[in-house]
């Protein structure tokens, strides 16, 4: 290794002193030797991943770590040894950095928190301006994606031959020369969707450089067409910003802007607001959603009108015709509304809907979804005009990009053979291209393929589009670079660590074909900051400590309806008849487990439940009960699935589903609560890889790919579909077989009106308990002295109002808690490791089902039922309230789950956390005595080392990598459960007894502590605290009047409480959600409740459960 | 010796032969044949069908230690156990086979207290059973656990740090009264055994066998003063396990009725599981008897009276069972509990509706037959409801552990629970070790009480006319 020379910063004034002759000439390679952190071979894998070679790098991190100010990194040219200790630098105490998560056109800001150099928690940003510190689902599980062993560790020439970095970038450089030399003619980029200011800058660069260079954008689910639609709609480019917490009523058109729209997480939080009752009186949003899947957000909706997606704008049109008065728009929408025949009820419907809407006026919004065309975008800001919500509810950005063409016209291009170099930054359009651009031949045409990718996939590996070269690329944590959040806001994406493999970022090979003068991301990056906030280096230090650009948010540009423009556009618009079940209407939607499929070797995601269909590691052809039925597929019963469940596991029925002649084959899913002759297929499975967790579409593998149906012109909803069923099956797994309440009072629901009759309905519906002189407990709980004396009594509150069942809170769980997955075959046979379960029931009619979800995560019982079933003592309570487990102790005799009503205690049945994948699978699972991994016997590898896992070495050393260290990795037999975030706890104690010192104060201030899921909840639906202070939130949220318990009569005085749900539907609307909700409906028919459900006293009859209990369960 | 030698004065008048009773050994056998016949088993050549039996028994035994290495290594994963059903094959055949248990000591103890001499015949039988049945039974709840390793933290043992098992958890009050059990049983069973192995080692031709069963009968002579100590010893462990017999199942119940699951939590309990145990571990007495008494050539020491007898007390025990099940359903409806209530309805008419019904019939419904006397002593007919007796119970047990749990409180988490071939093959195993262990207890062991049989032959009565020195054939 060489002599690294000691830290030699040049002063910006001044004379300047030179090193080397080399360092005079500025060549290149010295250039090169200073940007290189680590010395060649140092600084990347080049061989398999080694731990030897991981720990060296890794020290270098902890110092970087340390020698920045903390939250501020930058890049240091030296490395010394860890002899002396690093200021800011305590071992084991973990550091944490703002940084972003670019992500299509948008950004998350995060701050991701760094144990000893290793990324292993995403948090949200809290203090960025549009942020509470929730994210999403996918963010809290891209930090998996960067340990992910399948990743693209290497640079390959064609034919997939490894080569080594400097050969590549070499050639890079030669592409940029010749580039230079005909002003870039035949050189196409084609990358994802950005929104970085560096990313853009250095187009424009470039494009000036090579005027001949084209730009191509491919997002293969691509939220733009809002703003496309908003630039049509108001003549000039802006954004539109959806304000839902300024809203009063929330029209969705197919909109899923609570889970699976760009900048869900912040649509959640704002939606949130308007949805939190403290008391009776205060003020609740109404959502409307017209939409054909079944989504979250329909899940959530107060009136949900279920059309086939393709007549959702002709819905549309029926409700702008009552609000939008201006003449010219009058013909096309007339034209619009008219291809879509409405039955009374949803004339009826629509009727009632504009005129809420109306009556709201600029406290309305209208939102449609990146499924629908641009023209119901254009009604739904004709409408949002017409209400004058624009300005108060919507929002305009001003934005500026460079333009860039789509990929069907590079598609052109390369047949016409007019691309000698293709560059392809990031995407993988051999795998999501749409079917008929016949993208593989296309792509083969090019002369050159020069690929950035993150894994070494289908477009790589193409047979008959061979990619010259293959550039890792960069996972987020390892880069350097800048992107907008939603608002407009510019935020730094920073690296924790050095790239783990050598990849590149986006920014550094831009820059290296521009042949520009800086190629090191962060010099770019820097530049890029000079630009917008001038050269202070205050500011950029302040930048990358707070992760954000105060005061960079977009402006909101007035700007106003062009009418001309939208009656145009609505005159030309095509309507699609209504689909029958001979020709049937596919509709591709974004998964919200693989997203467009860039997660679909991310165990943690594939082992996501939908919320909806509770299934994972597959995707499914969704279908109304009722299309199902007509089409003679698949087998449903009218109780929710209660009869698969007795099947115990889902086999279904495999059908072909065609579009003239292109075909795919997929299980078929019932999915209540879908439009009829809607056929939904979520895309991103079904990759032909075969990683260690997305599998090719064998038998084993991992779903269907949707792709091969979908073509450019339709991309997400494609009619003329038919479907035929087919003699082979497929096994599903799901993690919830039950859809039905059965009548109990788990999830408490009224409408707003019988909230405002009686607030404390939750109450009301409390099982009887059994007859006064019994309930005196014969000993005195010893807890209850504690509760009296104790300085900290924890305690949670989950409001069922605002959560929306995103799943932001299980993957923050599994994350902050090393919980291992198990794999589908152990999915099917029940045996999922999360801690929070997220229960989705469905209630009323089975066409038209209404849902509603919980979080269900150990209640940490005061009289805990787990407890004192248990032989050994492995689960006790704490003086704190909390329901310990002490994994040493256990041995797994699994009494505590059978005795715990909640089910929430989940048993490690197969060392899911040691084992590969593949020998978790049935019905003969491998013995790990007989296995040989890397060459060697098992048992020999455990004698030397028993804490090693069967994985092979450089799966398992980069799998470590992303375990939270203050958190056991449970092994196999021990029964695992939620601790309330214990290790936040203590930590947050400890910190607060140093700090105390003398005074004693050893109270943790409110707000110190947050749950991993807490933290992670974009609704800020969890409260977690302290009950012994009567000012933290969780004791005012327990003092709400919605606040209850599940299970009340059972008597264990969970610390866990939920708040019932208000479900707000509109009264003039006669549908299933009128009177009341379903489960609640369910309710009062399954126990013979007579009269009002919520009175304090009802004529119940022969005691039925529904005899209310008085005054809770205190 | 002859009557008239006896003078009239003395000679005790034979009740008259209506109101005699059935002798318990037929054909007035002699003292001699009773102990020809008994110990001929064990000194005989092995027959055929011991061979027959024991190989596919050392086979299963074979196979059960490789699956309990396989699931040991690989982790309880292997069972169809799962999540809510966490309990499966493991529990059901724990107390299937602890159940199965309850017959023997109740024959020997409760029997042998009350005076019912019919006992002796099958009693050493029936406690070989019960022992080997609570080897069976023992294998599940220790190795059912996650880290079978650890399975010592459930013993109070002292250690450093300070920590005890949980006596306030059913499990733990398992661990003691099925290892006094255990031991009890064994002592007990041993005790009977001593006279006998005298009896052998007596017979016995070869040296070896004189030296083991001279080691094992404790150098016993038959003298006055062994039997006078014998039989106190005998009277105080009758009193001492009489107690166990209740409380071994009853606290086996206790690790269900304890918990707060619907379906479990029910203080009825105790009771109903005694006499399901008893009801099926004679179910299994039966159908270990009935075959052997006709291959040992045993007709004469078994016989018809002593399986009529046992039908009796399997109609008794299963009425109890029957009246139990539906006072299950009627407080159920009764109690109001929805949750209860529920669980009940899903037993009836849930996706595991057929194992309910299952137990019903064989164990409340079939056995009302043993009211007609031809069915308490058709042997195929006994033999045939033996067995199904045992299968209900063994349903009873499915339908408490895994119907109850796998619906219960929440909708959302409720599943279906399947067993895997692990499961079936680990099962079968146990058979394997009980079969082994009884097989070779035929073949080393007298399987009847010789002694005790003796002791209730009418020679033995010195009032009877055969009685006393009158009537042997010594």
């Amino acid at each position: 290794m060489k002599t690294i020379p000691p830290p030699c910063p040049e002063p910006d004034t001044g004379p300047k002193y030179w090193r080397s002759l080399d360092q005079l000439a500025d060549k290149p390679e010295f250039r090169q030797w200073l940007e290189r952190e680590f010395p060649e071979g140092a600084s990347e894998f080049t061989d398999a991943v080694s731990r030897r070679y991981f720990v060296k790098i890794m020290s270098a991190s902890f110092l970087l770590a340390g020698l920045g100010a903390t939250g501020c990194r930058r890049p240091v040219e030296n490395i010394m040894p860890f002899a002396k200790q690093p200021e800011n630098y305590i071992h084991g105490v973990p550091q944490k950095y703002a940084t972003a998560m670019p992500i299509r056109g948008t950004a998350i800001p995060l701050v991701v928190e760094s144990n000893d150099g290793r990324p292993t928690k995403i948090e949200g940003n809290a203090l960025h301006p549009d942020s509470n510190g929730g994210t999403d689902h996918f963010a809290q599980a891209s930090v998996l994606n960067l340990y992910d062993p399948d990743r693209s560790m290497r640079f390959a020439k064609q034919g997939g031959v490894t080569a080594k970095r400097e050969e590549a970038l070499d050639f890079l450089s030669s592409v940029a020369q010749q580039a230079a030399g005909n002003g870039g003619a035949g050189l196409c980029f084609l990358s994802e969707r950005t929104n970085s200011p560096s990313r853009d800058r250095v187009q424009k660069l470039i494009a000036a450089k090579y005027p001949q260079a084209k730009w191509f954008v491919y997002e293969p689910v691509d939220f733009d067409i809002a703003r496309e639609a908003a630039t049509v709609a108001f003549g000039k480019p802006v954004t539109p910003y959806f304000k839902f917490d300024e809203a009063e009523i929330i029209l969705s058109l197919d909109s899923d802007f609570l889970a699976l729209e760009e900048n869900a997480y912040l649509n959640i939080r704002r939606f949130a607001k308007t949805r939190r009752l403290a008391k009776a009186g205060d003020k609740m949003s109404r959502l409307y959603v017209v939409e054909g899947l079944f989504t979250l957000t329909g899940a959530n909706a107060d009136n949900r009108l279920r059309v086939a997606t393709s007549q959702v704008q002709g819905i549309a049109a029926h409700i702008a015709l009552a609000i939008v008065k201006d003449s010219s728009l009058q013909a096309p929408l007339q034209a619009m509304a008219d291809a879509v025949k409405l039955t009374a009820a949803q004339q009826s419907w629509v009727a009632e809907c504009a005129k809420d809407l109306a009556h709201s006026g600029a406290k309305a919004v209208v939102v449609a979804g990146y499924r629908q065309p641009l023209e119901a975008h254009l009604i739904a800001h004709a409408i949002n005009s017409a209400l004058g919500a624009v300005g108060t509810t919507v929002a305009l950005q001003d934005y500026d990009r460079p333009a860039n063409g789509t990929l069907a016209e590079l598609a052109e291009q390369l047949n016409a053979g007019s691309v000698d170099t293709l560059v392809i930054l990031g995407g993988n359009p051999v795998y999501n291209a749409p079917a008929d651009l016949n993208w593989t031949v296309a792509q083969g045409k090019a002369k050159t393929v020069i690929r950035l990718g993150y894994y070494e996939d289908e477009t790589t590996a193409s047979k008959t589009a061979p990619t010259l070269w293959h550039l890792p690329q960069a996972h987020y944590l390892e880069s350097w670079g800048d992107a907008r959040t939603a608002d407009g806001t510019v935020a730094p994406v920073q690296p924790l660590i050095q790239p783990l493999f050598g990849g590149l970022t986006e920014l550094e090979v831009l820059a290296r074909l521009g042949g520009l003068e800086k190629t090191n991301p962060h010099d770019i990056v820097r530049e890029t900051f000079r630009g917008l906030a001038g050269d202070d280096e205050n500011k950029w230090r302040k930048f990358l400590h707070d992760g954000f650009l105060a005061g960079s948010a977009a402006k909101a540009g007035g700007a106003s309806l062009s009418f001309s423009a939208v009656a145009a556009r609505l005159g030309a618009a095509k309507t699609a008849n209504a689909p029958t079940s001979n020709s049937l209407e596919v509709v591709f939607y974004r998964s919200h487990a693989m997203d467009d499929g860039r997660y679909a070797n991310n165990g943690w995601l594939q082992e996501t439940p939908d919320p909806i269909t509770k299934l994972v590691w597959d995707n499914a052809v969704l279908m109304s009960p009722a299309t199902a039925d007509a089409l003679g597929v698949g087998k449903f019963k009218a109780e929710a699935r209660n009869n698969e469940a007795s099947a115990g596991l889902f086999e279904n029925q495999i059908v072909e589903v065609s579009i003239g002649a292109r075909k795919v084959e997929g299980p078929v899913w019932i999915q209540p609560g879908m439009a009829d002759n809607v056929v939904g297929i979520s895309l991103g499975y079904g990759r032909k890889v075969d990683w260690r967790i997305a599998r090719g579409q064998h038998k084993e593998g991992t779903g269907f790919d949707g792709y091969r149906l979908r073509t450019a012109a339709a991309p997400y909803i494609a009619a003329g579909a038919k479907v035929t069923g087919t003699s082979a099956t497929r096994a599903l797994a799901s993690t919830q077989e039950h859809g039905a309440m059965e009548g109990r009072p788990i999830i408490r629901e009224a409408n707003l009106a019988q909230f405002e009759k009686n607030p404390q309905f939750a109450v009301a519906l409390n099982t009887h308990e059994p007859p006064a002189p019994l309930n005196q407990p014969i000993y005195k709980n010893p807890f209850d002295e504690f509760k009296k004396r104790g300085v900290h009594q924890w305690g949670m509150v989950i409001d069922l109002n605002t959560c929306v069942g995103c799943s932001a809170c299980v993957l923050a769980c599994q994350s902050e808690n090393n919980i291992p997955i198990a794999g589908k075959d152990q999915v099917r046979r029940g045996r999922e490791m999360s801690w929070i379960r997220l229960d989705r029931y469905f209630s009323g009619n089975v066409n038209d089902p209404q849902a509603a979800f919980q979080v269900m995560l150990c209640q940490h019982c005061e009289a805990a039922p787990c407890e004192n079933v248990c032989p050994v003592n492995a689960t006790a309570h704490n003086e704190e309230g909390l329901n310990v487990m002490a994994y040493n102790r256990c041995v797994g005799t699994r009494y505590c789950s059978n005795n715990c009503p909640y089910k929430v205690r989940r048993f490690n049945y197969l060392d899911f956390n040691r084992r590969p994948l593949d020998s978790l699978k049935g019905p003969v699972y491998s013995m790990p005595i007989l296995n040989s991994v890397d060459g060697e016997w098992e048992l020999a590898r455990w004698w030397k080392n028993p804490d090693r896992g069967l994985k092979p070495d450089e799966e398992w050393d980069l799998l470590a990598l992303v375990k939270n260290p203050d958190v056991t990795v449970r092994m196999r037999g021990v029964m695992e459960k939620c601790s309330f975030c214990l290790q936040r706890i203590e930590q947050a104690k400890i910190a607060q007894k140093v700090k105390a010192g003398p005074s004693g104060d050893v109270q943790v201030p409110e707000g110190v502590i947050k749950t991993a899921c807490q933290q992670a909840c974009p609704a800020g639906a969890i409260t977690f605290g302290n009950l012994n202070d009567a000012n933290s939130e969780v004791s005012k949220a327990k003092q709400n009047p919605r606040n209850y318990t599940v299970l009340d009569y059972l008597a264990t005085k969970p610390r866990t409480t939920y708040l019932a749900r208000v479900r707000n539907p509109n009264p003039n609307i006669k549908d299933s959600y009128e009177t009341m909700p379903g489960t609640t409906d369910e309710y009062v028919k399954k126990n013979h409740v007579k009269g009002d459900p919520f009175a304090t006293h009802h004529g119940s009859d022969h005691g039925a459960p529904a005899a209310a209990g008085k005054g809770g369960h205190h | 010796m002859s009557d008239s030698a006896i003078p009239a004065a003395i000679k005790v008048q034979a009740p008259p032969i209506e109101l005699e009773r059935e002798a318990l050994v037929e054909n007035q056998r002699s003292i001699g044949w009773i102990s020809d016949r008994v110990a001929a088993i064990v000194e005989g050549k092995a027959p055929l069908w011991w061979w027959a039996a024991f190989i596919p028994s050392v086979t299963a035994l074979g196979m059960l230690g490789f699956l309990l290495f396989y699931q040991i290594t690989v982790g309880v994963g292997v069972w169809g156990n799962q999540h809510p059903v966490m309990w499966g094959w493991d529990i059901i055949n724990f107390v299937w086979w602890i159940g199965i248990g309850h017959a023997g000591t109740l024959i020997s103890a409760i029997l042998f207290l009350l005076r019912q001499k019919w006992r002796t015949a099958v009693n050493r039988a029936a406690e070989a059973m019960t022992i080997f049945a609570v080897m069976c039974a023992g294998i599940y709840p220790g190795l059912h656990v996650g880290r079978v390793w650890f399975d010592w933290y459930l013993f109070p043992i002292p250690n450093s740090n300070i920590i005890w098992p949980q006596f306030r958890s059913p499990l733990m009050w398992d661990v003691f009264a099925v290892s006094t059990y255990f031991t009890v049983s064994v002592l007990f069973w041993y005790m009977g055994l001593i006279p006998d192995l005298a009896v052998m080692r007596d017979r016995a031709k070869t040296k070896i066998r004189k030296f083991f069963y001279g080691l094992f009968s404790l150098g016993w002579t038959g003298a006055n003063r062994h039997w006078s100590n014998y039989e106190k010893a005998y009277l105080i462990l009758a009193g001492l396990s009489t107690p166990l017999v209740l409380s071994v199942h009853s606290i086996v119940s206790l690790d269900f009725a304890v918990s707060q699951l619907p379906g479990w939590h029910t203080t009825i309990f105790p009771p109903y599981f005694v006499a399901g145990a008893v009801f099926s571990g004679f179910g299994m007495v039966l159908t270990l008897l009935i075959p052997l008494r006709s291959m040992c050539k045993l007709e004469d020491i078994i016989t018809i009276r002593h399986i009529d007898l046992m039908c009796k007390v399997t109609l008794a025990t299963g009425t109890i069972v029957g009246y139990a099940y539906i006072m299950e359903l009627f407080i159920a409806w009764y109690g109001g509990n929805p949750y209860e209530r529920y669980a009940f309805l899903n037993r009836i008419a849930g996706p595991y509706a057929w194992g309910y019904w299952i137990m019903m019939c064989c164990n409340v419904i079939v056995p009302q037959l043993f009211w007609i006397k031809w069915c308490r002593t058709n042997l195929i007919f006994v033999f045939i409801m033996s067995i199904l007796v045992n299968v209900g119970m063994w349903f009873e047990r499915f339908v408490i552990i895994v119907i109850s749990l796998h619906r219960e409180f929440l909708p959302g988490n409720w599943g279906y629970f399947s067993p895997t071939w692990v499961d079936v093959c680990t099962y079968l195993g146990t058979f394997g070790l009980f079969f082994t262990m009884f097989l070779l207890f035929l073949k080393f062991v007298p399987m009847i009480a010789i002694s005790e049989v003796k002791g209730v032959t009418p020679q033995a009565d010195p009032h009877h006319p055969l009685g006393g020195a009158k009537g042997g054939h010594h």
